[in-house]
C-alpha cells in the first residue's frame, strides 16, 4: 500500500502542524512554575512534555508523529555525561591557573589548547548524538528511527573540518558545514531506509562571502564620508556637527547589525539546499522558509520575551518546532508496507553531551 | 465495537481492527478471522490530538492502537490515570509538588547562600592554605623578587596591620610583574599587588589598598567565596542553565559588594591606628572614578562586584582628620626600594 505524500494535486501538505498557542498554554505555564520550584531539575520533564504535545500535534500524511522519550531518561542522561565532564573541567579549573600562577605560561596555554581541542571534539559527538537519540525516539505508524553509528568518527570529522575553518578565518565554513551534514545524516535511518544526504557547497558561496563583504563595503561608505567630511571641515573650518557624528555612529552600528543579518541569510539558504539534499527510500524533502522568515521569527520571539516579561522563554521551542514543521516539505510515496521497525539501538545517554553543550540536533 | 487502526510495530502498514471491550481488556478482530486480546494492565495511553485517543501496550514497542474519540467512554475505567506532568509530580498532585518544591528551593538557596558567610571563620586556616597553595603556587617568573622591595612589602603590610605577616597564619604578599592595575586576595592568605598599583600610586594609597586586602583575608572573605561557589553555585550552574547562572551572579555580586564594603571600612579603621593618612587613598579612588568615567547611576553599582570608586573615595576621604598629625606609611629608603621591587639586575655573565 502506498501513502501518498504532498496530497497529490491537493492542497494540503503532507506535513502539519496542529498545535494552537492556547492549547500549549497550561503545558508552558506548569513547566515555567516546575522548573523555578525545583532548582532547574524539572526541565528534562518539561522539555519531554513539551516535545510529547509538539510531535503529537505534527500529522504527516495520515498519523500524527509520537515523542516517546522520558524526562527521567534525559535526566540520567544528563547525570551520565556530568559524571564524564566534571571530572575532566575541574582538572582544567585547577591546572590552569596553578601552571599560571607558577609563571609556566607556555605549559598553561598548551592545556589549554589541548582543552579546547577537546571540547571542539565533544561538541561534534554532542551533535551527532542528539540526533540520534531525538530520531530514536520520534515514531510514526509504530515506527521509529535511529542510527547504528556511535559518532566518535563523526567528532573527529567535526573536529578536523573546524579546525581548517578557524585556520582560514572561516572562508572554508560552507564546504565544513555541507560535508558534516552529509556525514551526519547518512549515518541515521528511520525504520529500514536510510537518509541519503548530497549537499554541496555549491550556490551557498556567495551568500557566505556577502558576510564578508558587504561590512567592508559599508566600512569603505563610511571611510568616503569621513574624507569628504574632513575636506568640509577644512574647507569651511567649521566645527564638526553633532548630526555628522550621529550619521557615523549609525553607520558603525548598521555594520555590527550587517553581519547577524548576512549570517542570518547564509543559514537560511543553508537549511533550504540542506533539506533539498536529503531524501529517504522514495521520500524527498524542501524547506521552503527566507530570509525574511526566519527574521521574523526570531525578532518574533524576542518581542514575545519582552513584552511577556519572560515568561515568552517558555514558547522559545513551541514557535522553533511550528517554523520548522510549517515551512518542512516532504514529497514522494511511502510504501508502509515495506517500512519495517528500525533495528537500530537506541542510545541511553539522551541528550547529555548536547546539553552540556548547549547544541541543537539539526 | 469500536472501529480503530493498529500499527503492530513491525512494520508501518495500518491494520483495520474492530475493538471489544470486555472486563479485563481489549478484544481485537479482523474480517479475516485473525484476533488478539491485551489485558489492561498491558495498556498506556499516548498523548495524541483532539481527533483520536491512542493506545500502547507495554512490552511491544511500537504496537499502536487509534481509536475515535468518541470511544472514549467505552474505554473509560479501563485506562490508568494519564501521566501529566511525570510520575513523580503527579504522585503527589501539582499544588503541593510546586509548595513542597518551592519551599525546598527557597530553603537551600537561602543556606546556600547565607551559610557560607557563617561557616568560612570555621574553616581552619591550614587546610585553606593547602588548597591556596596548590593553586596559587610560588608565581613562577611572574613574581617580583627584589629582596628588599620585598622587605619593604612586608613592612608595609605590617605597618597597617601590625604582625600580619608572622606567625602561623601570617599573610603571603607578592609583588606580580603584571601591567594591570589591581590587587588580590587568593585563597590561603596570599596577598598579591599588581606591578602599576605599585608603581603609579603614593605609598599612602598602596598602604590603603594593602589594608582592604588584609581585610578580606582576616574576614575570611576569600573562604566564603570558595565555598559559596563550589555549593550552591556549581548547583545551580549545573541545573538551571543559563539563566540560573546570570540569578546566581547577581546574588552573589549581592554579597560582594557587602564584604567589599566591610573590606572598606576595616582598612579605614586600620589606616587610623596606623596614623596614615586616608587621603592618598581617597585621591587614588577619585582618580579611578575619573577614569572609569562612570555616571551616579544606581545601575552601574548594582551590577558591579566593587562598591563605585566615587563612593569608596567619599568614604576615605570622610574619615581624614585635619587635626591629626599622620605620619608616612613607610620612610624614603623603603619607598624606593617598594618602587623598584619590580626591576630585575641584569644577570652577570660568568
Amino acid at each position: 500500500m502506498d501513502a501518498p505524500t504532498a496530497a497529490a494535486a491537493e492542497h494540503r501538505r503532507a506535513i502539519q502542524f496542529t498545535g494552537n498557542w492556547r492549547e500549549y498554554l497550561p503545558i508552558a505555564a506548569t513547566n515555567a512554575l516546575l522548573i523555578v520550584c525545583t532548582l532547574g531539575i524539572y526541565r528534562f520533564w518539561a522539555s519531554a512534555r513539551q516535545r510529547r504535545y509538539l510531535w503529537s500535534r505534527t500529522h504527516f500524511i495520515d498519523d500524527c508523529l509520537e515523542w516517546t522519550g522520558t524526562g527521567k531518561e534525559m535526566f540520567l542522561g544528563f547525570l551520565i555525561v556530568l559524571a564524564v565532564l566534571v571530572p575532566f573541567f575541574l582538572f582544567f579549573q585547577f591546572l590552569f591557573p596553578a601552571l599560571v600562577a607558577r609563571g609556566k605560561l607556555d605549559a598553561a596555554s598548551g592545556i589549554l589548547f589541548l582543552f579546547y581541542i577537546a571540547i571542539f571534539y565533544l561538541v561534534g559527538v554532542a551533535r551527532f548524538r542528539a540526533l540520534r537519540y531525538r530520531l530514536s525516539r520520534s515514531w510514526w505508524h509504530g515506527i521509529r528511527g535511529g542510527s547504528n553509528d556511535p559518532g566518535w568518527n563523526y567528532g573527529g570529522e567535526y573536529l578536523g573540518r573546524l579546525v581548517l575553518a578557524v585556520m582560514t578565518i572561516w572562508i572554508v565554513y560552507p564546504w565544513a558545514a555541507t560535508r558534516l551534514w552529509n556525514s551526519r545524516w547518512r549515518a541515521m535511518s528511520f525504520g529500514q531506509l536510510e537518509f541519503r544526504a548530497n549537499l554541496t557547497a555549491e550556490g551557498l558561496k556567495g551568500r557566505w562571502a556577502m558576510i564578508y563583504l558587504v561590512p567592508l563595503g559599508m566600512l569603505a561608505v563610511v571611510g568616503m564620508i569621513f574624507a569628504i567630511g574632513a575636506t568640509f571641515a577644512v574647507t569651511y573650518g567649521g566645527d564638526k556637527s553633532p548630526g555628522f557624528a550621529a550619521f557615523v555612529i549609525a553607520l558603525f552600528l548598521l555594520i555590527y547589525l550587517a553581519i547577524p543579518l548576512m549570517t542570518l541569510n547564509w543559514y537560511a539558504a543553508f537549511y533550504r539546499k540542506a533539506a533539498g539534499a536529503l531524501t529517504l527510500g522514495d521520500l524527498e524533502f524542501g524547506f521552503d522558509a527566507t530570509t525574511w522568515e526566519w527574521l521574523k521569527l526570531v525578532l518574533g520571539t524576542l518581542g514575545l520575551i519582552v513584552v511577556t516579561l519572560g515568561f515568552g522563554l517558555t514558547y522559545v521551542g513551541y514557535r522553533n518546532w511550528a517554523f520548522m514543521v510549517r515551512h518542512l516539505q516532504i514529497y514522494g510515496t511511502i510504501d508502509v508496507a515495506a517500512l519495517a521497525q528500525s533495528t537500530t539501538r537506541a542510545p541511553v545517554e539522551a541528550e547529555g553531551w548536547a546539553d552540556a553543550f548547549d547544541v541543537g540536533a539539526i | 465495537m469500536i472501529r480503530g487502526t493498529l500499527y503492530d510495530g513491525s512494520s508501518a502498514f495500518p491494520h483495520d481492527v474492530c475493538v471489544d471491550v470486555d472486563g479485563s481488556g481489549l478484544r481485537l478482530t479482523q474480517e479475516s478471522g485473525w484476533s488478539d486480546s491485551v489485558d489492561a494492565s498491558q495498556l498506556k495511553r499516548i498523548e495524541s490530538g483532539a481527533g483520536a485517543i491512542r493506545l500502547g501496550q507495554l512490552n511491544v514497542p511500537g504496537w499502536r492502537l487509534v481509536l475515535p474519540a468518541d470511544a472514549a467512554s467505552k474505554l473509560e475505567g479501563l485506562l490508568g490515570r494519564k501521566e501529566r506532568y511525570g510520575r513523580w509530580i503527579d504522585r503527589i498532585g501539582l499544588l503541593p509538588a510546586l509548595v513542597v518544591g518551592g519551599v525546598l528551593t527557597a530553603s537551600i538557596v537561602g543556606v546556600g547562600y547565607v551559610a557560607p558567610h557563617w561557616i568560612a571563620p570555621h574553616i581552619p586556616m591550614s587546610w585553606e592554605r593547602n588548597v591556596g597553595g596548590a593553586i596559587v603556587g610560588d608565581f613562577g617568573d611572574l613574581r617580583c623578587r627584589d629582596p628588599n622591595g620585598q622587605r619593604a612589602l612586608e613592612a608595609l603590610v605590617d605597618r597597617v596591620a601590625p604582625g600580619a605577616t608572622r606567625g602561623p597564619d601570617a599573610i603571603r604578599v607578592a609583588a606580580l610583574d603584571v601591567p594591570v592595575f589591581n590587587a588580590a586576595a587568593l585563597p590561603g592568605g596570599y596577598i598579591v599587588v599588581f606591578k602599576p598599583a605599585i608603581t603609579e600610586t603614593d605609598t599612602d594609597a598602596l598602604a590603603g589598598i594593602l589594608a582592604h586586602e588584609v581585610a578580606h583575608v582576616r574576614r575570611r572573605h576569600v573562604t566564603e567565596a570558595l565555598v559559596r561557589e563550589f555549593g550552591i553555585g556549581a548547583l545551580i550552574r549545573l541545573f538551571a542553565g543559563n539563566i540560573g547562572a546570570n540569578a546566581e551572579q547577581i546574588v552573589s555580586l549581592s554579597y560582594t559588594r557587602d564584604n567589599e564594603a566591610q573590606a572598606d571600612s576595616d582598612a579605614i579603621q586600620m589606616l587610623k591606628r596606623a596614623n596614615i593618612s586616608p587621603k592618598p587613598t581617597a585621591e587614588l579612588f577619585d582618580h579611578l572614578a575619573k577614569e572609569q568615567g562612570e555616571g551616579s547611576s544606581f545601575g552601574a553599582e548594582f551590577l558591579q562586584s566593587h562598591p563605585l570608586s566615587s563612593g569608596r573615595a567619599k568614604k576615605f576621604a570622610a574619615s581624614f582628620d585635619p587635626r591629626a598629625h599622620y605620619s608616612p606609611a613607610l620612610g624614603r629608603d623603603q619607598s624606593d626600594a617598594l618602587f623598584n621591587i619590580c626591576w630585575k639586575r641584569p644577570v652577570k655573565q660568568s
